[in-house]
């Protein structure tokens, strides 16, 4: 008996030391990610009306700071010909992106990627389809300097705003004395952001008792989005995003140079193709779909989920074949509109300081 | 008959009632919040992204270390039990009652980063019966307790191509889970089958370690290492081994979607004596510790929209020295099962299902000759997110022996209680 223990207990105490060095070796090796991709949440969360806006400590909030911030996203004056605005990508009637499928910057030049929304953003821990961005005030610089987005310097930018009277005043207010800087713009803008929040919806009137708030069709949809379809693996919790990233196997428009997503930021060769999971909310009003907005509905954005994705070497595991009926999808897409916002639409502004834009 | 389907009726109605009111869900889906067809078609037949999940160490696939482990969530316990209605006849008699069909208490979850667990009780009942499978299913106590299932996992030890289970589980060469079948009252027959004297038991939950992972594209394995005694010890000095490949063509796993195909192979000794007492009655007369014996077998799994079309078919063979009808040879059977399942209508509360069993023992012991014919109907009520409650009605007609064919025909109404 003690030799057939002995030779049974053996290779168990072998192999479990080896599963507990390289695990613990794993552990070792890389930092949990949850640190940096979302502090606040662990693993799925329940769908509900989203939660108060967290401003940051460095960044508090006041009317005068977002009233200079809707004033600055909506200004194409920050821009190097003073043709492109935040809101041009991000527009308020196209549900704070654009019409697509990719955006357009100055000159005509177009992205290769689709505006993200800015609608319900604060809620998401990082910034930017690959996320390089930590938060909505190191965002809002990036899109100034970038050559086929808004073309400009900070240097530039910032001579810009200086120049214009009805500016200096409001900065005075918010900032105190001394020079405008990119920062101040920045936060200024980010604080504005950070009040664009759908919390209004017949979804969310459903989820705080309202029970006819929901048709039928729509109540089959919520069952199938947290179920069956497997939205809520990635679209999870209030902001109907997980915050991470994924590879859905979008075919590349050029295979010769496909977009590498996440992997750019990360080098994880995980991260290959791996972009950021957008909100659900307000998606009836974002079409075209997808990080280069290449599926044009939502119907063909079920179907495409429904089919499993695309094909990648990289292909998130999450992702499966869903086997949809025809009616289970027209309930999807029925409950997926039922998230469109109802709160007052936020106006493009015709702010003090545009007062002095040329005509 | 007439009174026993009203209370049947009655009884399913309060149930409904409760269904609609309850909140609770199982472990699982209830620590994540998901609804229960997120892992499953229909409970309790798992999907493709349900046994990502389970072979991903109970952790949402590619998403180890993101999401909280069992010390911050609610218990994660759940149980599911089945109480029902049984009719049964053969040429000689009909028999009916009612029957509490089982009971299992589970608790699983993730204990750490690629460290989780599954543990499965089944608790001793001895009235009212349970494991009820007709007139000759045995006295009381009609389920035995057991620890089913003890098992803990290192998932990821090589990403998705490493990862051990340890403990008792349910062994991956059950590439047609019994576990998670839709049928409760009809086994596979194939599984529970072996020579005369052979304590093997295909269908049990083992005792050992298992690696399994996965290679892209599609190729998955598994290799045990095991006592091959089911819950009991092993007083023998040889363990079992298996190897399990599957390969599956097209997105998903062969569970809801994909084509899979599937091999495995198991080799395992028994003891044919202990202690000094011969154990195998009529072959080794010497003594000798320990014959072998080995099952090799293949699965296929098809999928078209909401149908599932499953097979397995496994050649077995003992040796001699199990086998009371001729000691002089090995005893060789065969046998298999093919099951076309369906779910569809209403987020897949309806399902359907037929299957075929077949046993072929060796000629010298037709006896143990069966095909059994089943179907079954599953409604789910409720709401998917609160609570699994399930109508199921199931039958099977069976027919044994090859020279005087015996035939019996059972028939269940039950809930199907998942909690």
């Amino acid at each position: 008996m003690r030799r057939t223990l002995s030779l049974t207990a053996l290779p168990l105490l072998v192999l479990a030391a080896a599963a507990v060095v390289l695990i613990g070796g794993q552990a070792e090796q890389k930092a949990p990610p949850i640190t940096q991709i979302n502090a606040q949440v662990l693993g799925p969360q329940p769908l509900g009306p989203l939660p108060p806006v967290i401003h940051p400590p460095g960044n508090p909030p006041s009317s005068a700071k977002i009233q200079l911030g809707k004033e600055l996203y909506f200004d194409p004056r920050l821009s190097a010909d003073g043709t492109v605005s935040c809101a041009t990508c991000h527009d308020p009637a196209l549900g704070w992106s654009d019409k697509g499928p990719t955006s357009e910057g100055i000159h005509g030049q177009l992205g290769g990627r689709r505006a993200p929304p800015v609608s319900n953003a604060a809620y998401s821990p990082l910034q930017f389809w690959d996320g390089r961005s930590p938060s909505l005030e190191d965002q809002a610089k990036g899109p100034i300097q970038n050559p086929i987005e808004m073309g400009n310097t900070h240097e530039a930018m910032i001579q810009t705003v200086s120049t214009i009277s009805a500016y200096e005043a409001e900065f005075k207010a918010v900032f105190g004395t001394g020079p405008i800087t990119v920062d101040q713009v920045a936060d200024a803008i980010a604080c504005f952001e950070r009040t664009v929040v759908t919390t209004d919806s017949r979804f969310d009137r459903y989820a705080r008792g309202d029970h006819k708030a929901l048709t039928p069709l729509e109540k089959e949809g919520l069952e199938i989005f947290n179920g069956k379809g497997h939205c809520t693996s990635c679209h999870w919790g209030p902001y109907f995003s997980d915050g991470r990233f994924h590879n859905l196997g979008v075919p590349p428009k050029d295979p010769k140079a496909p977009d590498v997503g996440r992997y750019a930021i990360t080098k994880d060769p995980l991260d290959m193709g791996a972009f950021k999971t957008p909100t659900v909310r307000d998606a009836s009003k974002r079409a075209p779909y997808l990080h280069d907005g290449s599926e044009k509905t939502l119907e063909s954005l079920v179907d495409f989920y429904d089919r499993g994705g695309g094909k990648d070497p990289n292909l998130d595991p999450l992702m499966v074949p869903l086997g949809l009926t025809r009616h289970e999808k027209a309930a999807l897409v029925a409950f997926i509109r039922s998230l469109d916002s109802l709160n007052p639409e936020v106006a493009s502004v015709k702010a003090p300081a545009l007062r002095d834009l040329p005509h | 008959m007439k009174k026993t389907l009203t209370t049947l009726f009655a009884v399913s109605a309060a149930l409904l009632v409760l269904a609609q009111a309850a909140l609770a869900i199982p472990a699982f889906a209830r620590k994540h919040g998901f609804n229960c067809n997120m892992c499953h078609v229909a409970y309790p037949k798992l999907n493709d992204w349900g046994q990502r999940f389970r072979d991903n160490g109970y952790q949402i696939p590619g998403q180890q270390g993101l999401e909280k482990t069992v010390f911050q969530t609610a218990a994660p316990l759940a149980l599911r039990t089945n109480a029902g209605y049984s009719l049964y006849g053969n040429s000689d008699q009909t028999a009916g009652g009612f029957h509490l069909y089982g009971l299992d208490l589970l608790s699983g979850g993730v204990l750490n980063k690629n460290i989780s667990y599954l543990f499965i009780y089944t608790p001793r009942i001895d009235e009212p019966a349970a494991d009820f499978s007709g007139p000759g299913a045995g006295d009381n106590p009609w389920q035995l307790a057991a620890l089913e299932s003890a098992a803990v996992v290192f998932s990821n030890i090589v990403r998705d191509k490493l990862n051990l289970r340890v403990g008792r589980f349910e062994p991956d060469f059950h590439l047609l889970s019994s576990k998670r079948s839709y049928y409760i009252l009809q086994p596979y027959e194939i599984y529970d089958f072996a020579g005369t004297q052979s304590s093997f038991d295909f269908g049990a939950n083992q005792l050992g370690l298992e690696a399994t992972g996965r290679f892209k594209p599609g190729l998955r394995y598994a290799l045990g290492y095991i006592n091959g005694t089911g819950g009991n010890p092993d007083n023998n000095k040889f363990n079992d081994v298996y190897m399990t490949l599957s390969k599956v063509f097209g997105p998903g796993e062969g569970q809801s979607a994909g084509q899979r195909i599937g091999v495995f192979g198991y080799v395992g000794w028994q003891p044919t004596s202990t202690g000094g007492s011969i154990i195998s009655p009529l072959g080794d007369l010497n003594g000798m510790d320990n014959r072998s014996y080995y099952r090799v077998g293949g699965d296929i799994s098809l999928n078209w929209k909401t149908f599932n079309l499953e097979g397995l078919a496994f050649y077995g063979s003992d040796n001699q020295a199990f086998n009371t009808v001729d000691p002089t040879r090995r005893y060789d059977f065969w046998g298999g099962v093919a099951e076309l399942d369906w779910a569809d209508a209403a987020d897949n509360r309806l399902v359907a299902s037929v299957k075929y069993d077949w046993v072929r023992p060796p000629s010298d012991n037709g006896v143990h000759k069966v095909d059994a014919y089943s179907a079954l109907a599953r409604y789910y009520l409720g709401s998917w997110s609160a609570v699994n409650v399930a109508l199921h009605a199931e039958f099977t007609h069976r027919e044994s022996g090859s020279v005087v064919r015996i035939k019996d025909n059972l028939i269940t109404l039950l809930i199907d209680f998942a909690f």
